[in-house]
């Protein structure tokens, strides 16, 4: 090795052009149309990927790209023919089967196909903006078989098919179902719905429609609704194994139409099990069924609602007009507690608490309750029975669920100062006679009314409490500052603030000797203490417990009214009375004097006095003896009676009198508040803004107050504006 | 209209001594007014019917404050305002006078007057519902004859309201003038019109039913 000279390794072009063989091309694309061939022919085990990709690569570098290209798709395509001819061929049942199968293989296919041809994928295509492989074998596969002439319509009948068999109770093959449907989303989102889901669509509408009909001539309302939600959830769950996720929607929507929508409303009003006859007998299930269907359907909750409102409105209606129920308060009042506790129910169960639905209730039962004036008098009534017995024994918790389902009841009246007035007067009797069952009750009462009706509106029941308790300091201080009267008729006195009780205004009654002395004793000593206070004694309101002998020794202990005990001490001094002779003596007002003898010479059991003549009502030429023979088999014996009781007629014209005039002022109160602070404003709004301020005690009366406006301007509180007569301006 | 310019005192003096004069004839000399034994001599003189409506114009026209009595001072400052010291000179400004009365801006100004001319005692505040009626006729009948005789009737046979105040007064005649009788189509019950005339329309109402 001598003279070697060291040379830099050069590499130098080729100095001739490389001239490729024409027929080369032609040749290495005959090995890869061999190789897809053999593809297809499931003989792929044979071939080397590595020389395949490599002569595809070549072609494409040496710029047969193009060949190479339309050569896939023409060999693709005639394989693809061929595919769709077996396809064809396969009978019934088969046909799926075997358009699945070859679907898998021409995936596998495609998978090799692309990548021996990954080369081409990556530069020729993305330069030509021609579609890529896999693409272009789905696209191929589409054009080719499934939207070939015999295929296309043959695919979608059978799957249609399918689908209705199992919609009659037959099995069919999901795993199928699902490739195949798969395969048609694989394909495109408009090849699935053009090829499958809009006719799919349609024939499930047209068929939800007749099995709709059928099922609506032969099931009552809560069958069809079983129904109904049956193939709603088939339909879901028919989806979630073999359809697309998106198509959810749109069959619910299509089994939503046919069997709720289009029904809705021979559904509600079907006889004898339609919504109506659901809440009447508290089925609660079905009720739910409807509810959840319904509420997928436009205005299909609003149907349920109205038809619920209008029915209860009704049912509420005859409640509080029936006669039969108007002579029991207290059952009146239980019924209505029963309705709102059953409707309660059934919108907790069945509705959700669907708060439209709470709301419809309420205004329904605000609606119907308001319909009878007596309202308030009778539920007034029934607190007035449960303080006074019917909560007798009960725990507190149960005291506490009852009063305060009672107040839901209270708020929805509208003349809440009517009750008030009530109220007060029961309150009263309950307070005086001492027959209530829980002071705790009656005050947790006052607090839930004060919440619901502000202070003011409690303000005067809590005065009539303080001057129960007033009075027995008094009672105590007055007993121990007069030790000797422990000897001798007891005195119980209640000293009540003037305003805070109902006023019954009284003429004082003669008393008995031994009890007036007491009672000026009592007097002195009051006024002593609280001097520039007035008293008077309202006989008509009090009570006095007798020890009696009577003709057989039989001895009984006598509980009556003041004015019975002033007629009964009279006959210590003489055997024989005439009613013109009590009257005179006692000085009792006709009325009660003819009340309080009947109740002691007329009634069985009580009839201490006797009377002659012996008739019924009490005439002013009779004449009283004791009754020698009174019998009782009780020693106590309660002759007077001082319960609350329904107001006659002519008293209940009274009462709502003196609340119509009592409205007066708050109603004018009202109107200067307002008109102060706007100092001009026009008539609608006046009235508006009346009622709502007046809201929570009654409902102002338009009428009522435009007379009040009127007797404002007289006495130059307002003025009507001298331009716009509309208006009213304030004057200071 | 003011005839008098006082270009001489003197002259001032003179009508003023006529008018006073004029005054005198029909004074009660006691009183040291016209009353209403004067105002009849007057109304004699002027040949009016004492209940004439124009008798109220003229009492209007003095701004007399008491009905029934014309003060001096009512009479003198009137009188000026009228431009006349003479009876004849009066019986011709009471023509002239019921155009005045007329004209827009003195109608309503004249139709609250005679309402509160009504107001005999101190402190009253509303009219009998006779003499209202009998002051509707006269002072609007002319001008409003159906609405007139139709409320009249309203008024007599209704028993909500005994007397009428001022508030009520100035409203029937914004009724008349603006509600269109008698279909009463624009009259709205919600509006701020008195109670009474809601009643009445709804009286009316009901009567052509």
């Amino acid at each position: 090795m001598s003279n070697q000279k060291k040379r830099i390794f050069q590499i130098e072009a080729f100095k001739n052009r490389v001239v490729v063989d024409p027929k080369y091309a032609e040749k290495t694309w005959k090995i890869l149309e061999h190789a897809i061939h053999e593809i297809y022919n499931h003989n792929a085990s044979g071939l080397s990927f590595e020389e395949l990709y490599r002569n595809a690569y070549n072609m494409v570098l040496h710029k047969f790209g193009e060949k190479l290209y339309s050569g896939l798709v023409t060999t693709m395509t005639a394989h693809l023919k061929e595919i769709s001819k077996s396809i064809e061929a396969a009978q019934g049942d088969l046909f799926l089967e075997e358009l699945n199968r070859k679907w898998n293989d021409h995936n596998k296919a495609l998978q090799m196909i692309r990548d021996m041809l990954m080369y081409m994928d990556r530069t020729y295509i993305p330069n030509t903006h021609k579609t890529p492989v896999h693409e272009l074998g789905l696209t191929l596969w589409r054009d080719n078989i499934i939207h070939s002439g015999k295929i296309q319509s043959r695919l979608l009948s059978t799957l249609l098919e399918l689908v209705h068999r199992e919609r009659t109770g037959e099995v069919i093959d999901r795993g199928l179902m699902r490739n195949i449907v798969k395969m048609l989303m694989d394909l495109g989102s408009s090849v699935y719905q053009e090829d499958f889901e809009k006719p799919f669509l349609e024939v499930s509408a047209e068929f939800y429609r007749r099995e709709s009909q059928k099922f609506i001539e032969c099931y009552d309302c809560g069958d069809y609704l079983k129904k109904a939600e049956i193939r709603l959830n088939e339909e879901i769950e028919r989806v979630t194994h073999y359809l697309d996720a998106k198509s959810e929607g749109k069959i619910t929507h299509v089994v939503e139409k046919e069997m709720i929508a289009n029904h809705m409303m021979r559904l509600v009003h079907m006889e004898n099990s339609g919504l109506v006859n659901m809440l009447l007998n508290d089925k609660h299930g079905d009720l739910g069924r409807m509810y959840n269907l319904f509420r997928r359907v436009p205005n299909g909750l609003a149907m349920i609602r109205d038809v619920m409102t209008s029915h209860l409105r009704e049912t509420g209606k005859q409640l509080v007009t029936d006669a039969e129920r108007l002579k029991d308060p207290v059952e009146y009042v239980q019924r209505l507690l029963d309705e709102k506790e059953k409707y309660d129910g059934i919108i907790s169960l069945a509705f959700s608490n669907d708060k439209t639905f709470q709301n419809a209730l309420n205004s329904s039962f605000e609606y119907f309750i308001n319909l009878n004036s007596r309202s308030p008098e009778f539920i007034s009534l029934f607190v007035d029975d449960k303080l006074r017995k019917g909560l007798k024994g009960v725990s507190e918790e149960d005291v506490e669920i009852i009063l305060d389902k009672v107040m839901m009841i209270f708020c929805y009246l509208q003349e809440k100062d009517v009750f008030e007035k009530y109220y007060k007067q029961h309150l009263a009797k309950r307070l005086l006679s001492g027959k209530t069952v829980s002071d705790d009750a009656e005050r947790s009462l006052i607090v839930k009314l004060k919440t619901a009706c502000g202070y003011q509106y409690t303000s005067k029941l809590e005065g009539m409490f303080t001057d129960m308790k007033t009075s027995q300091d008094t009672m105590q201080g007055f007993c121990s500052s007069h030790p000797e009267l422990t000897d001798g008729p007891t005195l119980v006195v209640q000293v009540l603030t003037t305003g805070s009780w109902p006023t019954q205004p009284s003429i004082t009654c003669h008393l008995p000797f031994e009890m007036s002395a007491l009672c000026e004793k009592f007097r002195s000593y009051y006024l002593r203490i609280h001097t520039g206070r007035r008293l008077s004694w309202q006989t008509n309101m009090g009570t006095a417990d007798i020890k009696a002998i009577f003709g057989k020794g039989q001895k009984h202990e006598l509980n009556v009214s003041t004015y019975q005990m002033c007629i009964l001490m009279l006959f210590n001094n003489a055997d024989r009375l005439s009613y013109k002779e009590i009257e005179q003596v006692t000085a009792i007002p006709a009325s009660d004097l003819k009340r309080c003898l009947q109740s002691m010479a007329c009634v069985k059991g009580k009839n201490v006095l006797r009377k002659e003549p012996m008739s019924k009502d009490i005439g002013e030429d009779d004449s009283f003896f004791v009754n020698e023979k009174f019998a009782s088999k009780f020693y106590k014996v309660k002759v007077g009676t001082v319960v609350a009781q329904k107001e006659s007629e002519p008293e209940k014209q009274e009462t709502r009198q003196r609340v119509e005039e009592d409205r007066k002022p708050q109603i004018e109160a009202a109107v200067v508040r307002i008109m102060k602070s706007r100092k001009v404003l026009d008539h609608n709004n006046i009235i508006a803004e009346v009622t709502k301020q007046l809201q929570s005690r009654f409902l102002a009366n338009p009428t009522e107050i435009k007379k009040r406006i009127e007797s404002l301007i007289e006495r130059e509180f307002l003025e009507r504006d001298n331009s716009d007569r509309k208006m009213y301006r304030y004057l200071a | 209209m003011l005839l008098f310019v006082s270009v001489s005192s003197k002259a001032k003096i003179k009508g003023l001594e006529k008018i006073d004069r004029l005054f005198n004839t029909y004074a009660n000399s006691s009183l040291g007014m016209i009353d209403p034994e004067g105002i009849e001599a007057l109304c004699s003189d002027l040949g009016v019917d004492y209940t004439d409506v124009r008798i109220l114009m003229l009492a209007w026209k003095l701004k007399a404050e008491k009905q029934g009595y014309f003060t001096q001072d009512e009479w003198q400052t009137g009188l000026k305002a009228l431009g006349v010291d003479s009876l004849s000179k009066l019986k011709k400004a009471l023509s002239d006078l019921e155009k005045e009365v007329e004209k827009p801006s003195n109608y309503e100004d004249f139709y609250t007057y005679a309402f509160r001319y009504c107001l005999t005692e101190e402190k009253q505040k509303s009219v009998d519902i006779e003499s209202i009626c009998e002051l509707l006729n006269l002072v609007l009948g002319v001008q409003f004859r159906p609405q007139i005789d139709s409320l009249i009737e309203y008024l007599k046979v209704q028993n909500d309201y005994k007397v009428i105040n001022s508030d009520q007064w100035i409203n029937f005649l914004r009724f008349c003038k603006e509600i269109s009788f008698p279909d009463l189509e624009n009259y709205d019950a919600t509006q701020a019109w008195p109670l009474i005339l809601d009643n009445y329309v709804e009286w009316m109402r009901e009567k052509h039913s």
